[in-house]
């Protein structure tokens, strides 16, 4: 069941790259074609699906794979989190959503010290500010919302 | 013998001096640690060596792959567990050699025979490279074309379980790596109206979301499936000294496995886990006391760190000369060479000579530092990495993987990319695709693509021109053979697999 799906998600994939491909203009005269590459890698892709499925349908089924829902969605939290503080920087900069995320994260992968948690609001965001938007002189994410930088520095 | 002033100069640097050696403690601390890897410590570090001078960037990352993969010897034989997939060969002697108390003994076989191979491979990098490049310098784009289509095609179906999904991996990197605008004629591509891709995938963010955030995501879902502490196992008596008449047996596997790393360095996708294993097989083969072997043979652990030493040196040789990267830490340099606007192929060693020879003097002197730092302190190292909590370290490492692909570029655009590359990584792992594969290929894309162009041109629009010229037709037949022979092996796996459990 799994081969199967694996094969049908590679298919899903390489028709949409098939028809991106499609999409790029044709070639000038004396010039090659600029989807002539993501064309052939596309049908390529689109070709290794079938042999994906060819050969799923010659396995013998070995049972239900045993799947820890707790650890998916474990998982899925993170992600979401990962989805969240990445959108956060361009609404309220740096600072803000690290100090947040921080003891977010580190709960979720087990701390339980409320001291430590609490000193990771601030030594997070300070630390990684210190390194690279000062040491290193990266120009941080400016919040369009809220910026807590901005509002430290008056 | 430009490799004797290059030292020089490398010596009588300070600074690059402490580099060398801090980077060699960071790979191998990060080498030992389970979960860790060298390639995602070096993903990680890429943005801040945009600060650094060129030589100073590369050897930096370099010498911690280097450690990185010898570090992965110290949790192979101490807590049973390989810190890198190349250490797996050496937790078959090394840890029944901890069990009995001879842990400390097992660890300086592992750190002289790492140290062999991996000079040993240098070696053989510094007199053969140029001659490899000087080759490289006659290839026409046909040739190149078929060298790339060869790398793909063995990188995608020599790696991993499966033939299919490795290939399946290596056409994904090319379609990525596609997006954006076309370099030769500038029509967009699979930019579907947005200006952030018509700028295409940036190699930073895509390798630190590959390597580290999915890692982190790997990390958070295998946590429940955790076992418990890991245990170290302590030297007992005389288990940690290591006299010369012990060694010397194991001196002539330390010289094998050097060469049958740096014969398989040399070739890209290969990697140093064949070689180890391949190296173990043929010690063992050879043994004098095969007997032994599996059970506590400090023959058995020489044998494989020297072959997966041996690698690293050779596995440069495709890269610099013709600008393929045979590892995902090759690939990594690579980006490390063209942000520093660094054009790396076989010109390289007419307009960068130099450099190229300092990097290797820094390579060198890189495993002279870890050679010191292991056969002295690697105890230490581990009794250290017992210590890290790694549920503080992994959220760290997640909160580094944010800031560190933005300040590649400053953009935000490049962490998202991270984020839904993190994504894509973990599903890659969790579904057994090939991530080697994938990210070599992102690389070679668009050097494959603008040679099998400029061929399509040469030849006015007929494919024949890679089949009328013997080199290239050779190196298309390389990936077809590849393939074939990765076939017949697993055929015949699953031939023994079947008898034996007919005979069950």
């Amino acid at each position: 069941m799994r081969a199967y799906a694996e094969g049908l998600v590679l298919i899903v994939i390489s028709l949409v790259a098939l028809w991106g491909a499609w999409q790029v203009p044709g070639a000038t005269p004396g010039d090659t074609w600029a989807g002539i590459v993501p064309f052939s890698a596309s049908l390529a892709l689109l070709l290794l699906s079938g042999v994906m499925i060819l050969g799923a349908s010659q396995q013998t089924a070995t049972g239900e794979d045993k799947t820890d829902h707790a650890a998916t969605f474990e998982f899925i939290g993170l992600f979401l989190i990962a989805l969240i503080y990445q959108q956060s920087f361009r609404w309220f900069g740096y600072l803000l959503p690290t100090a947040i995320v921080a003891p977010i994260v580190l709960y979720m992968f087990g701390v339980r010290s409320w001291i430590g948690l609490a000193l990771s609001v601030v030594i997070c965001p300070l630390v990684f500010h210190v390194i690279f938007f000062e040491l290193l002189g990266v120009f941080p994410p400016f919040g369009e919302v809220f910026d807590l930088l901005d509002w430290i520095k008056g | 013998m430009e490799i004797f002033p290059a030292m020089l100069s490398v010596i009588t640097d300070p600074t690059l001096l402490f580099a060398i050696v801090l980077a060699a403690a960071v790979g191998m601390i990060v080498g030992a640690t389970p979960g860790l890897t060298a390639s995602a410590a070096i993903a990680m570090l890429l943005p801040i060596t945009f600060y650094m001078p060129p030589l100073f960037a590369l050897a930096f990352l370099y010498v911690i792959g280097k450690s990185g993969r010898y570090g992965g010897s110290i949790a192979a034989i101490l807590f049973n567990t390989p810190g890198t997939a190349a250490s797996a060969a050496t937790q078959i002697d090394g840890y029944p050699l901890a069990r009995a108390g001879k842990a400390g003994k097992a660890m300086k076989v592992a750190t002289i025979s790492s140290v062999i191979g991996d000079l040993m491979g240098d070696i053989l990098l510094v007199v053969g490279v140029g001659f490899i490049a000087a080759i490289a310098l006659k290839l026409g784009p046909p040739e190149t074309f078929a060298i790339y289509f060869a790398a793909f095609v063995v990188i995608g179906s020599v790696i991993g379980n499966s033939i299919t999904k490795g290939l399946a991996s290596a056409i994904m990197g090319i379609l990525i790596a596609m997006i954006g605008l076309d370099p030769i004629s500038s029509e967009e591509r699979y930019t579907f109206g947005s200006f952030d891709l018509s700028n295409g995938i940036g190699l930073v963010p895509l390798m630190i979301g590959v390597f580290v955030l999915g890692e982190v995501f790997a990390q958070m879902e295998s946590r429940r499936k955790a076992t418990g502490d890991v245990e170290e196992n302590e030297s007992e008596g005389d288990g940690n000294a290591l006299t010369w008449e012990e060694y010397k047996p194991c001196l002539p596997h330390a010289l094998r496995g050097g060469f049958i790393g740096a014969g398989i360095g040399v070739l890209p996708g290969l990697g140093s886990a064949i070689a180890a294993f391949i190296s173990y097989g043929e010690g063992k083969r050879r043994a004098t006391n095969p007997e032994k072997w599996g059970k506590g043979a400090l023959e058995g652990v020489a044998a494989p760190e020297s072959a997966n030493n041996a690698v690293s040196g050779p596995s440069m040789a495709p890269l610099l000369t013709l600008g393929i990267p045979g590892s995902t830490i090759g690939a990594i340099l690579l980006g490390v060479f063209l942000i520093h606007g660094i054009q790396v192929g076989p010109t390289l060693f007419l307009t960068d000579k130099e450099l190229v020879y300092k990097l290797f003097a820094c390579g060198m002197l890189g495993i002279v530092a870890y050679g010191f730092i292991g056969y002295f302190g690697a105890t230490q190292v581990a009794k250290l990495i017992l210590k890290i909590p790694t549920n503080v370290l992994y959220p760290l490492i997640f909160l580094t993987a944010f800031v560190a692909s933005y300040s590649a570029r400053g953009s935000m655009f490049d962490v998202t990319v991270m984020t839904v590359a993190g994504f894509g990584g973990w599903l890659m792992r969790k579904y057994d695709f090939n991530i080697a594969a994938f990210v070599i290929s992102f690389v070679l894309a668009k050097g494959a693509e603008e040679t099998f162009r400029q061929s399509l041109l040469m030849s006015d629009g007929g494919a024949l021109i890679f089949v009328e010229r013997p080199v290239a037709l050779g190196f298309l037949l390389l990936g077809v053979v590849a393939i074939a022979f990765r076939v017949r092996g697993m055929m015949k796996e699953r031939k023994l697999a079947q008898g034996g459990l007919g005979d069950a």
